[in-house]
């Protein structure tokens, strides 16, 4: 009986939206076709120069290029990968770090110098030390995601589980749970929204890392392939890499949001009221 | 069914909070015995510790002085046999509430078949068939706490400490939910401590009723609560019903204003 309402008020909201979206997106394409249209005209009549600021046209041809020698999908898989693999490291570390210092205070004051030291520097700093530790290798890549994301990551996620409410772990523990099951079966479920949210933050800032990574020390990837761009004056090879970055980042987040609707199905029924 | 001999025995319980450099005295040297198989309802003026006995019986804190014993022994840490009821009601979240209900018996490792069969047991007695896959957000704020006092039954405790369970629902659920309580109680033989600030509430549910006296808390009355059973909409207009409520009106309102001027002399 109760859930009724909550079908008719969403059945309610969704009513009016269909003819808005479509109004939406139809803006939004009228809007970027008279851009790219005027931007070739711009450069057709002379107005821009189209060495320093290529025409679509111009783009249109240096991507036909790279994609029929394949070198974009390889540069987008080679960053893609760097970016995932250093990721995976640094949750499989920061998560159970994070709950371990946002629920046991001794760890908390052992770890957090060491965390704040790390967390100010940005991924670029650790460039250095990263290519006289590992080279130019493809562990060097995942060693500067890793130091470029852990800090925030555990600083997120020792936040989110802080702020679980006190009253489940009382209910858990009122009901028989011990310390490890509360961990498991409290805090984790508990702080998972945040520590999603936390994951699509510092995903973002793990591409930031990558691309400088690549661009000071890779023959491959996409931070190479604009740099490379600078250094052949290929302006068309650059807009290319970073509408590249750009797409692929868009791609993952969509999964990710996947993932996430997948993962919080108590997230949805909260939604609908 | 009341037997004599105490279930909990709470023995010159005191609780002092230490807050800002400031020592809040919740508790001032309680004592009280509750009998196996009653309902005991707990009324009092807001702050008179009465969520702070239900905490140090719940095992949650430790009283700064004196001891509760539970059939005899002092309790010494969080004891399953005494389950709690929040107002908030505590469901988890992320559980649906067949996985809520099913918790306890997870965490004392009962295996998965005999878990589903007792979790749809308890969902049948506060009747919420039908909703075993709907999460704590799907549901309104009666059903949430039926849902919540299945999870606490499904771990069978001895003892349930409900403090004002039914405070956040509105009035007509709030009836409906006494007299399922009411109920369940009998069917299941728990003894309730039940804290309210309503005394009809207290008139309707409880074996008996105890007083508080403004903070610090102690016991300021204890009423035998003789009204017959069932205790029907008839039954709250009988002459005995409305003696009872005025005696402990009385013996609330002494506190509540005493509480009132405590309240100014702290403001000025
Ligand atoms: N954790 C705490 N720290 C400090 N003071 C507290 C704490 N818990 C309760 N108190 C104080 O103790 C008194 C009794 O609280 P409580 O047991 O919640 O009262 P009641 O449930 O009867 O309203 C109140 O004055 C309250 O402010
Ligand atoms: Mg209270």
């Amino acid at each position: 009986m109760t859930t009724q309402p909550a079908k008719a008020a969403g059945g309610a909201r969704s009513a009016p939206r269909p003819p808005w979206r479509h109004r939406y997106t139809a803006i939004s394409a009228v809007s970027a076709i008279c851009f790219i249209g005027l931007w070739e005209l711009a450069a057709a009549t002379g107005a821009i120069d189209p060495q320093f600021f290529p025409p679509p046209s111009y783009v249109w041809h240096e991507l036909e290029r790279l994609v029929a020698d394949g070198s974009i999908f390889d540069f987008i898989l080679v960053s893609t990968r760097r970016v995932l693999i250093g990721f995976v490291f640094s949750a499989g570390v920061g998560i159970p770090l994070g709950i371990l210092l946002g629920t046991t205070k001794l760890i908390r004051w052992i770890v957090e110098p060491i965390i704040s030291i790390i967390r100010p520097l940005p991924s670029l700093a650790w460039i250095p030390l990263s290519m006289l530790w590992l080279g130019l290798s493809e562990e060097q890549k995942y060693s500067i995601v890793f130091m470029g994301t852990i800090a925030p990551l555990v600083v997120f996620v020792t936040d989110a589980t802080m702020r679980v409410d006190s009253i489940y772990t009382r209910a858990a523990q009122n009901l028989g749970a011990g310390r490890l099951r509360i961990m498991w079966e409290v805090i984790l479920p508990g702080a998972l929204p945040s520590i999603i949210s936390a994951l699509k933050v510092t995903l973002a800032l793990a591409w930031t890392c990558i691309i400088s990574a690549e661009m000071v020390g890779s023959t491959k990837g996409l931070g190479f392939l604009i740099w490379n761009g600078k250094d052949l004056s290929n302006i068309s090879q650059v807009i290319i890499g970073m509408l590249a970055i750009s797409l692929t980042v868009l791609a993952l987040d969509t999964i990710i949001r996947g993932v996430e609707h997948r993962m919080l199905p108590w997230h949805r029924g909260q939604d609908k009221r | 069914m009341a037997s004599d001999r105490p279930i909990i025995r709470a023995e010159n319980v005191s609780m002092e909070y230490a807050r800002g450099g400031e020592v809040v005295r919740a508790l001032g040297g309680l004592s009280l015995d509750v009998r196996e198989g009653e309902i005991l309802c707990i009324v009092g003026s807001s702050g008179c510790g009465k969520s702070t006995l239900l905490n140090i019986i719940a095992g949650f804190l430790k009283p700064t002085e004196g001891r509760v014993l539970l059939r005899d022994e002092p309790i010494t840490g969080i004891d399953t046999r005494c389950g709690m009821i929040f107002q908030e009601y505590a469901l988890f979240p992320w559980k649906t509430v067949q996985s809520n209900v099913e918790f306890g018996l997870k965490m004392k490792g009962v295996d998965k078949g005999t878990r589903r069969e007792t979790a749809a047991k308890f969902i049948k007695l506060v009747g919420l068939e039908g909703f075993e896959k709907a999460y704590p957000a799907e549901l309104s704020g009666g059903m949430r706490q039926r849902a919540a006092l299945a999870r606490s039954l499904a771990n069978d405790p001895e003892i349930l400490l409900m403090d004002e369970p039914f405070a956040a629902v509105d009035a007509m659920t709030r009836q409906l939910l006494q007299d399922q309580l009411v109920d369940i109680v009998a069917k299941t033989k728990k003894t309730v401590i039940f804290v309210t600030h309503s005394i009809d509430e207290a008139l309707i549910l409880s074996d008996r009723i105890t007083v508080f006296s403004s903070r610090p808390g102690r016991v300021k009355a204890i009423l035998k609560n003789d009204l017959p059973k069932p205790r029907s909409a008839a039954a709250q207009l009988s002459p005995r019903y409305l003696e009872l409520k005025s005696q402990i009106w009385d013996s609330v309102q002494e506190e509540v204003l005493q509480q009132i001027a405590l309240m100014e002399r702290i403001q000025r």
